[in-house]
C-alpha cells in the first residue's frame, strides 16, 4: 500500500537570505513555497510518499544556509489517499500484479 | 484552486497552507473560501501534546475513527500554532505495528509461570491471577501489621506510576493504594526528573511549582540556562526566547552546561563547567551580589528568612555503601535560622578565583554572569531542567538558584523569575499536584502529618487511621526492595522504568525477576520494562481516552476522547477501577478498621473508593463540543457514570477544604471550554505570578509580596556549600559520563522509537566525545567503542562532530536506545533529600572494541 504524507512548515529565514532560502526550497521535489514575508517567514508545504524521506527532509531544513528555524505546523498522513488518486493505468497494473 | 475539482489531496494541502499561513501571521487570499466550500471534512479538536512538559496544544484531526492529521493550535497561548518535530508526529504514535491489544501472561502448560512464555489471556484471567497475588501479599501485610498504629504500617504491594498519567488516573491510583491497599509504596517516574525541584520549592517557599509563567519569556531582558538544552528539549519555548532575544534591544542569553549543545548557538555567553561545580558558581554569584551591595535590602527585610542546611549528607546509596558510612549526616535536610551576616560569611569563600578554579569557566565569563544578576535594571529569567534536578545535590542547587533571585528580589514579577522546566506532560498536573509520590497526598499535603491524613480520610469517607503515616518506598528504593524481596506485588503503569532507572544490572532486573515477586506492566507497547514483567496489560493512550494534563507553568488542560483504543486495550483509569472490583473490603482492611466503618462490610474496594456517592454522582452524559460534535467516553460507558468528572471534583475538595491555599482549580466543565488555566484559579480567574500583589489573589493590598506557603509569609534563602560528586574520574575510569535526551526522541523512546521517521533521524545511541579524547584512545568518528563503568558496559558508535560537543574529559550518551541501555553503566547515586538519581555524573572509560 502506498502512502501520502504532507506537512505544512513555517520556516524562519534571515531577512537578507529569505529569497535564497525560497529558491533553495523550490528546487526540492515535493516542496512548495506559498508565501514569503518581508521579515523572512516562509509558508512551505512538503509532500512525499515515503514517511522516512519526508522526515529526513524536514530534519535537514535547519541545516539550510540562512534558515533560523523550522516549525511544524500541520501534518497529514494517510494510507488510502494515494490509491484513490492513482492514475487508472497504474491501478490496472497493480491489479494485474495482485 | 478550482473548487469544483478539488480532490482530497488538494483539500488536505489547502488545510496545511491555511494553518501554516496563520502561524506565520499572514492571510493567503481565497484559502478560507476554498476550505469552507469543501464537503470533505476532518473533525478538529484540541488536546495537549502527549510528549514533553511544555504543554503545547495541538488540534487533532479525526476522520473515519482514525487520527489522520495534527496541527499546532493557533488559539493556544503556549505554542501559538507552532509545533516541534515531536508533536508533528503525534498522530502516528497510536498506530505502531507492535501495539499491544491483548493482556499477555507468562505461562507454561497453560498456567502462570514466572519463567514461562508470554501468552495471550483474557482480561478476566489477567485480573484473576493478578488479584490472587495481591491478596496473598495483603494477607501477609495484615498479619504483620496487627495492632500497629497508622504511622507504623508496612506493605508489600506497590506501584510505579507516571507524570504521563492523566490527572484522573493519578488520583484514582493514589486513592487505590493509599486508601484501598493502605500502602504508600506508590511513586511516579517524575521522581527521576522533578523530585529535586519539588524538594527545593517546599523548602524555599512551602508550596510546589514555579511562581512565574511562560509570559516571562516576553517580559525578561535576559535568560540564563542552567543545565538545560532548551533548543532541543523545549523547542517551542526556545522559539519564544529566540524571538525575544532577536527583537528586544540589549537582550542577552547565557547558557551553562557540562558540554556544548545546540542552545549555545544563541548564547551571548556560553559556559562549559566541570560537573557539580554549578554549586560553586551560584555561591560565587551570591557572594558577588553581597560584596557589591547589589542585594535588595527592603525585599530581604520584609520577605526573606536566612537559613543553612546540614552538610556532608551522603549520596543516597544503599546504607552499607562506603560513601554512606563515611557521611556525617547521611540523608539529613534540617534547616537552621542564621543571620544575613552569617549567610554572607558562608558564601565569602566563593570568590571569582575559586569559582573559576573549580568550574574551569574563564573569569571574565563568570563575572559577566554575576554582573547580569546584580544589575538592578535587568529582568532575568533563569531556566533549568535535569542538569539541576538529576544531581546528588539537586535540592541544594535548586535552592542556590532561588537564593540569587531572592537576594535581588527578582522573583514573582513579569520577566523576573527562576523557572523550573518539566520533562513530562503531567509531571506537574498529576505526579506533583495530585501527589502520587510515596510521601504525598493531593494538593501538597503529606502522609507524615496526621492532620493531613485526617483531611484525606474525611474527603475520602474513610475511618480515622486508614491511610498509613509512614513514607513509602521511593522509585530507586522500590527497585532495591524488589530485589530484596520486600516488595512483592508490583504494578508499573505508563512508564518505562526498567530502561529509565539507574543501575539496571544490579538493581532493576534482579528485582523484577525475583521469584518472590509478581510484576505487572501496563503499556501500549512491548517496552523493555514490559518484557521484564510477568503480566503485560494493553493500554489505551493519549486521545483514546478523555484526559487532563498540567504543564510546567501551572496550566491545567483537558481533552476529549477522539478515537477508540485498538483491540482490547483499555485506559489506565479503567484498569485501576476495574481491578478494584476484585477486592472485598475484608480482604484489604483488618477487622478493627472495618469495625469503624461497618457500612463497608461486604462491599468492594470499587464501592468504597469510586462508587462512594460523591464520585459517581455525575451521571452518564453525551460529551459534546461547542461545534456540535459528539465524542465517546469509554470509561463512562464501562462504569455508568462520568468517571473523570467525579474524580476531578472530588480531587478539587482537597484544594478548598483543607488549611492550604493557593492550589485551587476551576470546575471540571470550565477546562473543556478553555485552552487551559494557570492555578490558583479563583472566581474563574487564573494567576500568572504567584506571591505578588496585584497578580495573586492571596496577597492583600499593601503586602507587596507574600510567600504564603510558609507560616510567616517569608521565603527561605538556604546556605549550602559545594560538595564533591559521588564518583569522579580517576586513573582507570578517566572520563565523566553524562546522559540525556536528543530532540527527536522523547525520554525512553517507547513511543517515538516506533515512529519510523524519528527512528531514522537518530537511529542508534552514540557516544558524543571530544576528537582529542577519541584520538588518544585510537578511535575515530563512526568506530564502535565500549563505555565501561564499575557496574556495566555498553557498545555504541563514536561521534566527534554534530550537535553535542563535549569538552575533553567528558562523554555524553543519550538514553533512549533500548538496544544500548546506558543505565547498565550509570550509578544509582541519588540526592539524599529528594531521592532523585544523578544521571549526569559518573566515571567511565572508553575502550576500542
Amino acid at each position: 500500500m502506498s502512502e501520502y504524507n504532507l506537512c505544512g512548515v513555517l520556516v524562519h529565514a534571515q531577512q537578507n537570505n529569505r529569497l535564497d532560502v525560497q529558491q533553495h526550497l523550490q528546487q526540492q521535489q515535493g516542496t512548495e513555497v506559498h508565501a514569503v514575508t518581508e521579515e523572512g517567514r516562509l509558508v512551505v508545504t512538503m509532500e512525499d510518499k515515503s514517511r522516512k524521506q519526508l522526515a529526513d527532509r524536514i530534519m535537514k531544513l535547519n541545516q539550510i544556509e540562512g534558515v533560523l528555524s523550522a516549525s511544524m505546523i500541520f501534518q497529514y498522513s494517510d494510507d488510502e489517499l494515494s490509491e484513490q488518486e492513482t492514475p487508472i493505468t497504474n491501478l490496472s497494473e497493480e491489479r494485474m500484479s495482485a | 484552486m478550482n473548487q469544483q475539482k478539488m480532490t482530497r489531496r488538494d483539500f488536505v494541502k489547502t488545510n496545511a497552507i491555511a494553518a501554516t499561513a496563520t502561524a506565520a501571521g499572514i492571510t493567503i487570499p481565497g484559502i478560507k473560501e476554498t476550505l469552507a466550500a469543501s464537503t470533505d471534512k476532518i473533525r478538529w479538536d484540541k488536546a495537549p501534546c502527549r510528549f514533553c512538559g511544555t504543554g503545547c496544544s495541538v488540534l487533532v484531526g479525526t476522520q473515519n475513527g482514525k487520527i489522520v492529521a495534527t496541527q499546532g493550535d493557533p488559539d493556544a497561548p503556549v505554542n501559538r500554532g507552532l509545533n516541534c518535530i515531536k508533536g508533528y508526529f503525534l498522530s502516528k504514535i497510536l498506530y505502531g505495528q507492535d501495539r499491544l491489544t491483548k493482556p499477555l501472561l507468562r505461562k507454561t502448560n497453560g498456567k502462570y509461570d514466572k519463567n514461562g512464555e508470554f501468552t495471550e489471556v483474557s482480561w478476566d484471567e489477567a485480573f484473576d491471577v493478578m488479584a490472587e497475588k495481591w491478596k496473598a501479599a495483603l494477607k501477609k501485610d495484615m498479619e504483620a501489621n496487627k495492632g500497629k498504629p497508622a504511622d507504623q504500617l508496612t506493605s508489600t504491594v506497590g506501584m510505579f506510576g507516571s507524570g504521563q498519567w492523566t490527572v484522573f488516573e493519578g488520583y484514582a491510583a493514589s486513592k487505590l493504594y493509599k486508601a484501598g491497599f493502605r500502602s504508600n509504596h506508590i511513586d511516579p517516574n517524575a521522581r527521576h526528573c522533578m523530585a529535586s525541584a519539588v524538594g527545593a520549592f517546599i523548602r524555599g517557599f512551602g508550596s510546589d511549582e514555579p511562581m512565574g509563567c511562560y509570559d516571562d519569556m516576553e517580559h525578561a531582558d535576559a535568560f540564563v540556562l542552567w543545565g538545560s538544552n532548551m533548543a532541543e528539549m523545549h523547542p517551542i519555548l526556545w522559539t519564544r526566547i529566540t524571538d525575544t532575544r532577536l527583537t528586544k534591544p540589549g537582550c542577552e542569553v547565557h547558557v551553562l552546561s557540562t558540554f556544548e549543545h545546540r542552545s549555545f548557538d544563541l548564547a551571548d555567553n556560553g559556559m562549559v563547567f566541570t560537573p557539580q561545580t554549578d554549586l560553586a558558581i551560584l555561591n560565587y554569584i551570591a557572594n558577588y551580589i553581597i560584596q557589591n551591595k547589589a542585594y535588595n535590602k527592603d525585599f530581604l527585610d520584609k520577605h526573606v528568612n536566612f537559613t543553612e542546611t546540614v552538610t556532608d549528607i551522603g549520596y543516597g546509596l544503599r546504607p552499607e555503601h562506603e560513601l554512606e558510612k563515611k557521611a556525617k549526616n547521611a540523608g539529613k535536610g534540617k534547616l537552621s535560622k542564621i543571620s544575613f551576616e552569617e549567610y554572607a560569611k558562608s558564601v565569602e569563600p566563593y570568590t571569582l578565583d575559586y569559582a573559576h578554579e573549580l568550574s574551569g569557566v574563564p573569569r571574565e565569563q563568570l563575572e559577566r554572569l554575576a554582573k547580569l544578576y546584580a544589575d538592578p535594571n535587568k529582568k532575568i529569567m533563569s531556566l533549568w531542567t535535569m542538569g539541576f534536578n538529576q544531581h546528588t545535590r539537586g535540592v541544594w542547587v535548586n535552592g542556590l538558584m532561588y537564593n540569587v533571585h531572592l537576594l535581588t528580589g527578582k522573583i514573582s514579577q513579569p520577566g523576573n523569575g527562576p523557572f523550573s522546566l518539566t520533562g513530562q506532560p503531567s509531571a506537574c498536573g498529576t505526579a506533583r499536584e495530585v501527589g502520587t509520590f510515596a510521601h504525598r497526598l493531593p494538593a501538597d499535603y503529606v502522609v507524615k502529618k496526621k492532620a493531613h491524613r485526617d483531611l484525606a480520610e474525611k474527603i475520602w469517607q474513610l475511618p480515622e487511621g486508614t491511610i498509613p503515616g509512614k513514607v513509602g518506598y521511593h522509585a530507586v528504593l522500590q527497585n532495591r526492595m524488589l530485589k530484596d524481596g520486600k516488595l512483592n506485588a508490583y504494578w508499573v503503569m505508563c512508564n518505562n522504568n526498567m530502561q529509565a532507572a539507574p543501575n539496571m544490572n544490579e538493581e532493576g532486573l534482579p528485582g523484577y525477576r525475583n521469584p518472590a515477586n509478581f510484576i505487572v506492566v501496563s503499556d501500549p507497547y512491548p517496552t523493555v520494562t514490559a518484557m521484564a514483567a510477568d503480566l503485560i496489560l494493553p493500554t489505551a493512550m493519549w486521545t483514546e481516552k478523555e484526559g487532563a494534563y498540567g504543564n510546567a507553568e501551572r496550566r491545567t488542560q483537558f481533552w476529549r476522547q477522539q478515537v477508540n483504543a485498538p483491540g482490547e486495550a483499555r485506559s489506565d483509569l479503567w484498569q485501576l477501577m476495574e481491578f478494584s472490583k476484585r477486592f472485598k473490603m475484608e480482604e484489604v482492611w483488618p477487622e478493627e478498621l472495618l469495625a469503624e466503618a461497618p457500612e463497608y462490610k461486604g462491599k468492594t474496594l470499587f464501592n468504597v473508593l469510586y462508587e462512594n456517592g460523591f464520585v459517581n454522582q455525575y451521571k452518564k452524559q453525551t460529551v459534546t463540543d461547542d461545534r456540535g460534535n459528539t465524542y465517546a467516553n469509554s470509561e463512562m460507558d464501562a462504569f455508568g457514570f462520568y468517571v473523570q468528572k467525579g474524580l476531578f471534583e472530588e480531587y478539587r475538595r482537597f484544594q478548598f477544604e483543607g488549611p492550604k491555599r493557593g492550589h485551587e482549580l476551576a470546575d471540571f466543565d470550565t477546562y473543556h471550554k478553555t485552552r487551559g488555566l494557570r492555578w490558583p484559579v479563583i472566581d474563574g480567574k487564573e494567576t500568572l505570578w504567584r506571591y505578588a500583589e496585584g497578580y495573586d489573589p492571596f496577597v492583600a493590598k499593601g503586602e507587596g509580596f507574600k510567600f504564603y506557603g510558609k507560616a510567616d509569609g517569608r521565603a527561605n534563602i538556604i546556605a549550602a556549600p559545594y560538595e564533591p560528586p559521588a564518583e569522579s574520574p580517576d586513573a582507570e575510569y578517566d572520563l565523566w559520563l553524562s546522559t540525556g535526551r536528543v530532540l527527536e526522541h522523547w525520554h525512553s523512546g517507547s513511543m517515538t522509537r516506533r515512529v519510523p521517521e524519528l527512528y531514522r533521524a537518530f537511529p542508534d545511541a552514540v557516544i558524543f566525545m571530544h576528537p582529542e579524547d577519541a584520538k588518544k584512545r585510537g578511535l575515530r568518528r563512526g568506530m564502535a567503542a565500549k563505555v565501561v563503568s564499575r557496574r556495566g558496559e555498553i557498545e555504541a558508535m563514536v561521534e566527534t562532530r554534530g550537535r553535542n560537543r563535549p569538552p575533553e574529559g567528558l562523554v555524553f550518551v543519550p538514553w533512549f536506545d533500548a538496544g544500548r541501555l546506558i543505565n547498565k553503566v550509570t550509578l544509582d547515586a541519588t540526592d539524599p533529600l529528594s531521592k532523585e538519581t544523578d544521571y549526569k555524573k559518573c566515571a567511565v572509560k572508553i575502550v576500542r572494541v
